[in-house]
């Protein structure tokens, strides 16, 4: 049994089991929405999301309440600013996106840095996996059954409005709701990822996995089950290597999540069938 | 005297500003099938999404019986979307309701079926993205086929399309027409439009609607393309035109 | 007014005399020594950042400055911890950034589908950047200070060797103006049909790459490595907002940009907060209360196609959805 030892060594106290738990669900959630969010090309789009909703954390933070109620309603706010900047045409969305988020990071900080008893800024910027409470388990468990049922049940309209968004509309399908949903999904996995790996970090959970099997799969399906099944592995190998090699819990998972992406481009691209 | 399957009157439709199309005053019967012709920018697309209630009519009225299928130029797919052609045929069924549960049996048989139908039952498990240009149309059709609907709407369906799949699509089209179906078919095709039922030139307004033979002149034509066509020749009976094709992307 | 003088002053010369109560006097704050410097420094940046940021929003590198400034952090933080130079080490972390950024624009050469899958690249290189950089803080600093100040920017650690970086900035940025700007214009106004330019299009494209590096650098010590945007592109995408000739945004951009860093000095100064974040949040609050009159004044947009919106929108709801009628209904309308 000392070939197990140092597998279960991390899993022994409760805040590792509270830790493997969170990152487990979370990634196995946001690792299959993840597709999503690259075949809709929402990538930039979560970034800023990610990037944008730090007040929201921050005064949640001071208010004393969870995070993760700060969390969606930095989202929403972020949301609706980026919608406003983006609206004029005079500046492109990149530019008007970036000037929120500029905005929101700078609001964000102020908030952080100026009073007398700051939160800690770096657990919010890049995560406590360690910190998880029973409440942010609970959290994760209803996004991984509410997010999973719509995935499931909102699979085929998605795979039809990612194809052909305009030929989708004749068949009946609603590309603007479609994408509604998706985004709203979307907020919600970004609001509970944000606990374990920060608000500059969470993105990686939802769109390194996906990235790193988009060129190697035939089927959505099979994309779907495959980045989750990456995410849940990597997040368990970053989980590790923090415990082992004493470094930080959230940002292990994060490099763990890139690395994959990185392995994933460059394995050569399935052959192709003749 | 069954209602026609496609009736537009006075209609006027755009994106906000000024009407793109108006004066559209037409009717399609069951078996008929249309070629609309006009250069571009003239409003075949425009008025192809306004039958399809996508576009709500400025002026005038539009009625299409049931829920037209569409098919669209084949390039506004995404090609690295992993799907199957069989799984793009498979699309088809989203039109019939329960979109929440996975596809039936029945369903899966009515897709391989309309594979058959478009001559790409060898390659229904291929990657969507992997078939050619022509292929793609095919399935799209295909995945028409498989909504079942009355009227029929496409949009170029043989532009830059090989000569096989060409071939195959003008088949298939000439099969539907006997079925009862209605087809709108825009194109740039002049000379093929003398196969259809009826021709609709259309430059922002209406300009002719009928036979082939009444509407493929050259005064029509003229006011149809504009600078855009190079008339021939014309004996007594046939003119031969051509029409200056773009490919926008 | 006559009742209102026998009651004493007016309700607004009371509420107007609190406020001017409690706010520090700008004159006593600016007797605090590293105030001058701070100001010098800020000023300095406002000029360069605010001149190339003219540039960065004509060209739409907004995403890039944002990330080249992001990613220095690790190399700060090796730095910190090796005791090499800071803004050597940025420098290079950051050149070495932006030669990534032009490979991978050369692997894909400007097709628009392709521009998420490049901002994907660029935005996990990003992370794994940050996350590299905490990994290492974690041996490096013993309280999070020392990474809010690499982030976030100082107000009191500015010395003259920033100063002389921000003042080369400037020089640079002035040069690379004269010389480049109307190459950059023309590229930015079609880049295929531009005929001769002075300079190829790629030199010149990868010269405004550096160069956006270079000052993001020199604002690093100021604003930290999360908000170089807060210089560089707020200000001058104000300005853009009025739609201006691109020589009265070359002049209005640092106008701004130094009016905002003055404005946002004080109240980092009053605040006891670092400069950077109380620029990025002022400058975005003017830059959406433009946008908002902007807005409130022009009349509705005119829709795009609604069946193939451009996807330009990052959240992407089609704008203008509401013109689509529903699929569903149908017979007469």
């Amino acid at each position: 049994m000392d070939v197990l030892d140092p597998l279960l060594d991390p899993w022994r106290s409760g805040i590792g089991q509270r830790a493997l738990a969170e990152a487990v669900l979370v990634a196995a959630i946001c690792g299959a929405l993840g597709f999503w969010v690259l075949s809709y090309e929402l990538s930039y789009g979560a970034e800023s999301l990610a990037h944008g909703l730090l007040p929201g954390l921050v005064l949640a933070a001071l208010a004393g309440l969870p995070l993760l109620v700060g969390a969606l309603g930095g989202v929403a706010a972020a949301a609706a600013l980026v919608g406003l900047a983006a609206r004029d045409e005079r500046i492109d969305t990149d530019t008007a996106t970036a000037v929120v988020v500029t905005g929101m990071l700078g609001l964000g900080a102020l908030l952080a840095l100026a009073p007398e008893a700051p939160p800690r800024l770096e657990e919010l910027l890049f995560g406590n996996p360690l910190a998880a409470t029973a409440g942010d388990l609970a959290a994760a468990a209803a996004l991984v059954v509410v997010g999973g049922a719509a995935l499931v049940a909102l699979h085929r309209p998605l795979t039809a409005v990612a194809l052909d968004p305009g030929g989708s509309s004749a068949l009946g399908v609603r590309p603007t709701a479609v994408r509604l949903g998706l985004l709203l999904l979307l907020a919600a996995a970004l609001a509970v990822a944000v606990e374990g790996l920060g608000n500059l970090l969470a993105l990686a959970v939802l769109v390194a996995p996906a990235a790193a099997v988009q060129r190697h799969v035939r089927s959505p399906g099979r994309a779907i089950a495959l980045a989750a099944a990456i995410a849940v592995a990597a997040s368990i190998a970053g989980l590790y290597a923090s415990h082992y090699l004493d470094i930080a819990a959230g940002a292990a998972i994060a490099l763990a999540l890139c690395a994959t992406a990185a392995l994933g481009s460059l394995m050569p691209r399935r052959a192709q069938r003749a | 005297m069954t209602a026609p399957l496609v009736e537009a009157s006075g209609l006027a439709a755009g994106y906000g500003g000024p009407p793109a199309i108006r004066e559209l005053d037409f009717a399609v019967e069951a078996g008929q099938s249309v070629a609309v012709l006009g250069p571009n920018g003239g409003g075949k697309t425009t008025l192809l999404r306004a039958l399809l209630g996508e576009l709500r009519p400025a002026a005038g009225s539009a009625r299409v019986e049931g829920r037209p299928a569409y098919v669209a130029q084949s390039e506004r797919t995404r090609l690295d979307f992993p799907v199957s052609a069989l799984d793009v045929a498979l699309m088809g069924t989203l039109a019939g309701g329960r979109w929440w549960l996975p596809a039936r049996r029945s369903e899966r048989a009515a897709a391989a079926r309309a594979l058959e139908r478009v001559g790409l039952a060898a390659v229904a498990g291929t990657p969507f993205g992997e078939l050619s240009g022509g292929q793609r149309q095919r399935v799209l059709l295909a995945r028409a086929l498989v909504q079942e609907a009355r009227v029929l709407l496409l949009d170029e369906p043989l532009a830059g399309v090989d000569r096989p799949s060409a071939e195959a699509i003008e088949s298939l089209l000439g099969d539907l027409r006997g079925e009862g179906r209605a087809l709108l078919v825009s194109t740039h095709d002049v000379e093929g439009a003398r196969g259809f039922d009826r021709v609709l030139c259309l430059n922002r307004r209406q300009v002719a609607y009928g036979p082939p033979a009444d509407c493929l002149r050259r005064t029509v034509l003229e006011q149809t393309y504009g600078s855009e066509i190079v008339v021939l020749e014309e004996d007594g009976r046939s003119l031969r035109a051509v029409a200056v094709q773009h490919h926008d992307h | 007014m006559v009742n209102a003088s026998l009651s004493g002053p007016s309700i607004q010369t009371i509420i107007v005399l609190i406020i001017l109560a409690t706010v520090p006097d700008p004159f006593d704050l600016w007797q605090l020594p590293f105030a001058r410097t701070a100001m010098a420094e800020l000023l300095l940046l406002s000029v360069a950042a605010g001149l190339l940021g003219a540039w960065v929003v004509l060209r739409r590198r907004a995403f890039f400055s944002h990330a080249v400034g992001a990613a220095t952090f690790p190399g700060l933080v090796v730095a910190a911890a090796t005791g090499f130079s800071a803004p050597l080490a940025a420098l290079a972390v950051s050149l070495a950034y932006a030669a990534g950024v032009v490979a991978l624009g050369r692997r894909r050469p400007g097709r628009r589908a392709g521009a998420d899958r490049d901002h994907l690249a660029t935005a996990l290189l990003l992370v794994a950047a940050l996350a590299a950089g905490v990994v290492l803080a974690s041996d490096v600093f013993t309280s999070g200070a020392g990474v809010d100040r690499l982030l976030f920017g100082t107000l009191l650690g500015l010395d003259r060797g920033d100063l002389v970086l921000a003042a080369v900035a400037v020089a640079l940025v002035a040069t690379a103006t004269l010389a480049l700007g109307r190459t950059w214009a023309a590229l930015g106004f079609d880049r295929e049909g531009a005929g001769t330019l002075p300079l190829p299009a790629g030199l010149a494209d990868g010269l405004l790459l550096a160069l956006i590096a270079v000052v993001a650098v020199a604002a690093l010590p100021a604003v930290g490595a999360l908000l170089t945007t807060a210089l560089l592109i707020v200000p001058a995408a104000t300005v853009r907002l009025f739609a201006p000739s691109i020589k009265t945004l070359l002049i209005a951009a640092p106008l701004l940009a130094a009016s905002e860093s003055l404005a946002a000095l004080y109240l980092a100064l009053w605040l006891d907060a670092p400069p950077g974040p109380a620029l990025a949040t002022l400058s975005a609050a003017i830059y959406l209360t433009a946008a908002l009159a902007r807005a409130l004044r022009s009349p509705r947009r005119p829709t795009r196609g609604p069946m193939f919106p451009a996807r330009e929108s990052p959240l992407f709801i089609s704008p203008g959805a509401g013109n689509i009628g529903s699929p569903g209904g149908r017979g007469d309308t």
